[in-house]
């Protein structure tokens, strides 16, 4: 009794300390699992249990000016097989490797033959092969089609691929997206940072036995986002019907290349631009490698006569002479070191500021170019647009070269002559229509536009273009220029070849040779047409260039395609045939 | 001694309130009703208990039924959005330009490059009418499109059709009635 009660406490506190020891093991172990190792366990368990998947963040639309899709994502399938199970079932069931062969061939439209070939391919080169590629980017159909046959050893996985649905329109401003989903050129590269999508990852547990996911472990690792909508100033109709034109025109007269520009002439959006040979995008293997892209944005050339315009119009905003102001303009002339010639010999004949724009004559011209400063022409050259990329920043996008400017100039007779009458010095085709925009819209040159903007997932509209306008000659200067530009519409040698009957055009014809890079000039003629309409009110302007145009080498070749794209975007858009007849200017004094 | 003090002594602390005078009496029926109520809160939480068992059981139950829904749903909504992705870009390839100008072609059309308006307000004619060339270009090659090169013309009915068609039972004059599609004008013989 004395015994067992004597050390109670004892034995309480000893059992009471063993408890409490045991008790402390377990909860050291309990805090390291469950907070100081936690998130690696977690991380292990969910690897062990859960199923990660990808959530493609879709690459934005490119559409035209009406919302029309111009460049669409799609999902596509690549389909792949394991060459080791081929071999494997073949061994157990002969004879299946080719009756399932030819089954895929058949939904895939490959031969059969090339599908045992990439199964003996890839064995021969390892024999334990799990992994080859059967076909790439193939659409649902042909994904459905392949699913139905339900080939044990073949496989399938999805992979966002690109689509346009209209084919070449605007084929060559695009560019197109690769295999591997990378842009290669044109806007697809230019507006990626818009475009691109950012794919997500959401991980959920399944059930080991059917797979099914169990309700209420769905987790987002990181949320996809989609890429946004590009919208052009272009419109797709219109490009399309510009294209057919020119490319028609191509194939008739025999040329290498040829570009057509249209643009708005009150706000210097671009509304077709075509390139000819043009490229479909979702085939852009068929087309030469350097056919691919933008030449009017990317291709300098010497603009020719159609230039002629421009230095008028400086010449009558510098106040040094008016549509009726006359020169004798001879056949040839050597002022300073320079020899400027015309293309056809003529006696001495009495010019007008117009009557020089109507014969395109060079003399003439050089005449009248020399009243004003190199200083003030190099000037009003950079206030056009010229000699610097366009607004638009198209991929290698050209900048067209001044060939130096007043100061070399100064130092070359020939040179400081031959930019006056658009030679000597290069422009892109879009430089071109965006010079005679000024010209059209009064004086006041308005920013290129092709891109009106990037509009992400929720509305929010970001990149839009800049338009400050800039008055590069007087209103009174650009409206004579135009009103000299009508005569020679409508007295110029292809009068009766680009006749709209009902409107009002300016235009000027130019041909002049393209450089060759090393120095020299190629051999064969650009000739071009650029104007704008109705001249009363000027709404559009449209630019046609064609290079060596073999069956016909004159403007005469692009005349036809100025008169068709520009009665095409007159009839387009209801513009009001012109009521008034265009204003006399004598030719001659 | 101190033990038996130890022992002793709770002793008469407990008998204490068996010697309380009768005036502790009054508790009893608090005593009474106090263990009624213990009887029915162990039957409330036992019920309590089985209740939030058999309605786990339940919603368990319904979930993994409903996973099961939600998966077979999910199938059934991949179908359904690559089957719209199929007719979506068959639809985009149908009214692209060049299929659209390939069937006006085909029907006879020609495009008039010189366009004419009548102002309604007084019936003035603005511009000049000139008949359009008769010569109808194949623009196809001009502006190519690889999606359209399977997509039938509206006059040339798709050989899958022509298949169901003959196939199909008493349908003699089929293939003439299926060149021009119903509700549209006929094409012309000369143009």
């Amino acid at each position: 009794m004395k015994q067992t009660s004597r050390y109670p406490m004892r034995r309480v506190i000893v059992a009471g300390a063993l408890l409490i020891a045991f008790v402390a093991v377990f909860v050291v172990k309990l805090v390291e699992i469950q907070v100081v190792r936690a998130d690696e366990y977690n991380a292990e368990a969910e690897q062990v249990r859960s199923d990660s998947r990808t959530v493609y963040g879709a690459r934005g639309d490119i559409v035209d000016r009406n919302g029309t899709v111009l460049a669409d994502s799609v999902m596509r399938y690549d389909i792949t097989l394991s060459p080791k199970q081929a071999k494997a079932r073949e061994a157990e069931d002969p004879g299946q490797l080719a009756k399932n062969a030819a089954d895929l061939g058949a939904a895939l439209g490959i031969p059969a033959a090339q599908i045992t070939a990439v199964v003996e391919q890839s064995l021969a080169e390892d024999a334990d092969s799990d992994f080859a590629y059967l076909a790439k980017q193939v659409d649902v159909a042909a994904y459905d089609r392949v699913s139905a046959l339900k080939v044990p050893w073949v496989y399938s996985q999805e992979h966002p691929g690109r689509t346009y649905p209209n084919g070449a329109v605007a084929g060559n401003l695009l560019g197109w997206v690769n295999d591997d989903g990378e842009p290669a050129g044109g806007l697809e590269a230019a507006q990626d940072q818009c475009l691109a999508g950012v794919d997500g990852t959401v991980t959920s547990l399944h059930s080991l036995k059917d797979w099914v996911d169990i309700p209420g472990t769905e987790r987002t690792v990181k949320e996809a986002q989609p890429g946004g909508t590009v919208q052009l100033t272009i419109d797709a109709d219109l490009q399309w019907e510009v294209q057919r034109i020119l490319a028609a025109r191509v194939a008739e007269v025999g040329a290498e290349w040829g570009m057509v520009t249209v643009m708005n002439a009150k706000t210097g959006e671009l509304l077709a631009v075509a390139d000819v040979p043009t490229v479909d995008p979702n085939d852009p293997g068929a087309t030469d490698a350097e056919d691919r892209g933008s030449r009017s944005f990317s291709a300098p050339f010497e603009p020719g006569s159609t230039f002629k315009a421009l230095t008028a119009a400086s010449v009558i905003d510098a106040g040094q002479a008016d549509p009726t102001s006359g020169v004798v303009a001879p056949y040839r002339i050597t002022p300073g070191n320079a020899d400027i010639n015309d293309s056809d010999y003529h006696d001495d004949e009495r010019l007008t500021l117009t009557g020089v724009l109507i014969d395109s004559s060079n003399t003439g011209m050089s005449q009248f170019g020399e009243r004003v400063s190199d200083e003030q022409r190099y000037q009003d050259m950079l206030d056009f647009g010229l000699g610097t990329e366009s607004e638009v920043g198209f991929p290698a996008e050209a900048s067209g070269d001044l060939n130096g400017g007043p100061d070399y100039w100064a130092t070359d007779d020939q040179t400081k002559y031959a930019t006056m009458f658009g030679q000597g010095l290069t422009t892109t085709a879009i430089q071109v229509a965006s010079s005679y925009q000024a010209l059209a819209n009064h004086g006041v040159r308005m920013p290129v536009q092709l891109v009106q903007g990037c509009a992400d997932a929720d509305g929010t509209v970001t990149g839009k273009p800049d338009q400050t306008p800039r008055e590069v000659v007087s209103a009174k200067a650009a409206d004579e220029t135009t009103a000299m530009l009508e005569r020679v519409y409508l007295e110029g040698w292809l009068a009766d070849q680009w006749n709209i009957p009902g409107y009002r055009v300016a235009a000027k014809t130019g041909t002049a040779q393209v450089a060759d890079g090393q120095g020299g000039y190629r051999s064969e003629y650009l000739v071009s047409v650029s104007g704008y309409a109705p001249a009363d009110d000027p709404q559009y302007v449209v630019s046609v260039s064609i290079f060596d145009a073999v069956k016909m080498n004159s403007s005469a070749a692009s005349a036809p395609v100025f008169r068709d794209v520009m009665s095409q975007v007159l009839k387009k858009y209801r513009t009001v045939p012109s009521g008034a007849p265009a204003p006399e200017l004598p030719a001659s004094w | 001694m101190s033990a038996v003090a130890a022992q002793t002594l709770p002793a008469p602390l407990r008998g204490a309130p068996a010697e309380a005078p009768a005036r502790r009496l009054r508790l009893v029926p608090d005593a009474v009703r106090r263990r009624k109520p213990r009887i029915a809160y162990a039957i409330i939480a036992l019920g309590a208990i089985i209740l939030v068992a058999a309605a786990q059981l339940v919603i368990s139950v319904a979930m993994t039924q409903g996973a099961y829904e939600l998966d077979s749903l999910r199938v059934q909504q991949t179908k359904l959005e690559r089957d719209r992705q199929i007719v979506a870009e068959e639809l985009d390839a149908l009214q692209s330009p060049q299929n659209l100008a390939r069937n006006a072609e085909e029907l006879g059309m020609v495009p008039n490059t010189t366009p004419v308006y009548l102002r309604l307000s007084d019936g003035a004619v603005l511009g000049q009418p000139q008949a359009a060339g008769s010569d109808a270009a194949d623009s196809g090659p001009l502006v190519p499109n690889s999606l359209i090169t399977d997509v039938p013309l509206v006059n040339q009915p798709a050989t899958s059709e022509n298949a169901t068609g003959g196939t199909g039972a008493g349908a003699p004059a089929g293939n003439d009635t299926q060149l021009v599609p119903p509700g549209a004008l006929p094409t012309p013989d000369t143009h």
